[in-house]
């Protein structure tokens, strides 16, 4: 009968032989294997510091090519704007999260030097023209999507930025932690469509709102949350309301 | 609507906000009134620098020919300071020293502080250094009625004692009764102060 170890004492230094054998080349496989990885990381990094160096520019100045590129980074599970610290290379090889961070600022900068006319709400188009002007770039450098992450970014301040969807595809921007009812996002939609004037008339005509519904959303709106002014000398009603964030401020 | 600057005939730019329609309206929340009074205290303010003026009365409001006009209405939008409206502003300019109430004892008539008193104090004091008047006797009436152009020129009397006030109290000048009224006499003082 044959016994793979052998008989007698030998068979035990056999054995461990063989195990030391499978161990030596396991571990050389695994070594490889390793040093493979390591080998197409090091060429996928440098591949990718490449491509992000030799298009940091583009990537920098081109709204679609910065979006693709985020795309790109998103569907392989990488975040290049998680910040310097927690992106690490990704960050410092695109600068991109200085970029989005200074974008932050500035941000901060317009909703907080418009806040005391605009009670703390901003339109999306406006926003982006104001921080464009500061940074003194042409109007389609800066685009809504890079708002929106720059905004994400400010998160953990928990100052209250936050982005809201007032219908009609307008955005706003609102610096105050206050929550909007839903009949006060009607009143500032309405004031977009028509350069920031909102009256009871309008609301009743245009939403079919009742007189009281209306007057209850333009008073909280004006009194509770200082979101809008009031206007007394209105020539076709008599009294409307402006929501100076949804006026055009040229200065 | 875009929300422009504008520069008057004067030459004076009235700043965007002066062609908002409910700028000219008293804001039934306080928050957003104090941003209202604050923007119209900066405009009255300057546009009183520019051009020379000290008074401001309530009923400039309603005056079509006043020289506020360009200030306190805007015919491109069809809007005007209300005169309660004006009276408001001008009693939270008075509460915050902007602006003194002249004649005392009313409410619908100021003089604007586009200088303030310890401003005007230094005007003064430089004046009389630079024209050679330190130790002299001056009248009222010289100092704000100059043979030759000045800064203090038509300076209401009423700031004109409160600058001089201000002298008084750190050594500078000193009020001396004159034959024909009031007069002051300007010191040295110490130098720096």
């Amino acid at each position: 009968m044959h016994r793979l170890g052998g008989v007698g004492i030998s068979a035990f230094d056999r054995q461990q032989q063989s195990k030391r054998s499978f161990a030596e080349l396991s571990n050389e496989i695994s070594q490889a294997q390793v040093d493979l990885l390591h080998a197409q990381l090091a060429q996928f990094r440098s591949a990718l510091a490449h491509y992000a160096s030799t298009h940091r520019e583009r990537i920098r100045q081109e709204p679609s090519f910065r979006h693709a590129f985020q795309q790109m980074c998103t569907t392989i599970g990488v975040d290049p704007l998680a910040g310097p610290r927690k992106g690490g290379w990704w960050a410092e090889m695109l600068n991109l999260g200085d970029w989005q961070y200074e974008l932050g600022v500035q941000i901060v900068d317009v909703c907080v030097s418009t806040r005391e006319r605009n009670g703390g709400l901003i339109e999306m188009g406006e926003l982006i023209r104001l921080v464009s002007k500061l940074r003194g770039v042409g109007g389609d450098v800066i685009t809504e999507d890079d708002v929106m992450r720059s905004i994400k970014t400010l998160k953990p301040l928990s100052a209250g930025y936050e982005v809201i969807d007032v219908g009609g595809g307008k955005k706003m921007v609102r610096s105050v932690p206050r929550e909007l009812d839903a009949d006060q996002a009607v009143v500032l939609a309405v004031a977009q469509e028509d350069g920031g004037r909102v009256s009871e008339q309008a609301l009743v005509a245009r939403r079919g709102w009742t007189e009281e519904r209306a007057r209850t959303a333009l008073s909280n709106t004006l009194l509770r949350d200082g979101l809008c002014w009031l206007d007394d000398q209105d020539e076709e009603y008599g009294v409307s309301y402006w929501v100076p964030s949804a006026m055009r401020w040229d200065e | 609507m875009a929300l422009t600057t504008h520069t008057t005939p004067s030459g004076f730019v009235l700043p965007s906000i002066h062609a908002a329609k409910p700028f000219f309206t008293q804001q039934p929340n306080p928050a957003t009134q104090k941003t209202v009074t604050e923007n119209w205290t900066r405009l009255i303010l300057s546009y009183a620098r520019h051009k020379k003026l000290f008074n401001l009365r309530v009923e400039d409001a309603t005056d079509d020919k006043s020289e506020w006009d360009e200030v306190l209405r805007n015919p491109r939008i069809q809007r005007r300071l209300r005169p309660s409206h004006l009276a408001a502003i001008l009693s939270s300019m008075v509460a915050a020293n902007q602006a003194m109430y002249e004649p005392p004892n009313q409410t619908s008539s100021v003089l604007l502080f586009w200088r303030s008193p310890e401003e005007w104090a230094q005007v003064l004091y430089d004046w009389a250094n630079s024209t050679g008047h330190l130790n002299t006797i001056m009248t009222f009436y010289e100092i704000v009625e100059p043979p030759v152009p000045s800064p203090l020129e038509g300076l209401p009397l009423p700031i004109l004692r409160k600058a001089i006030a201000v002298l008084t109290k750190s050594a500078r000048a000193q009020i001396i009764a004159v034959a024909d009224g009031e007069g002051v006499r300007f010191l040295p003082g110490v130098p720096g102060r």
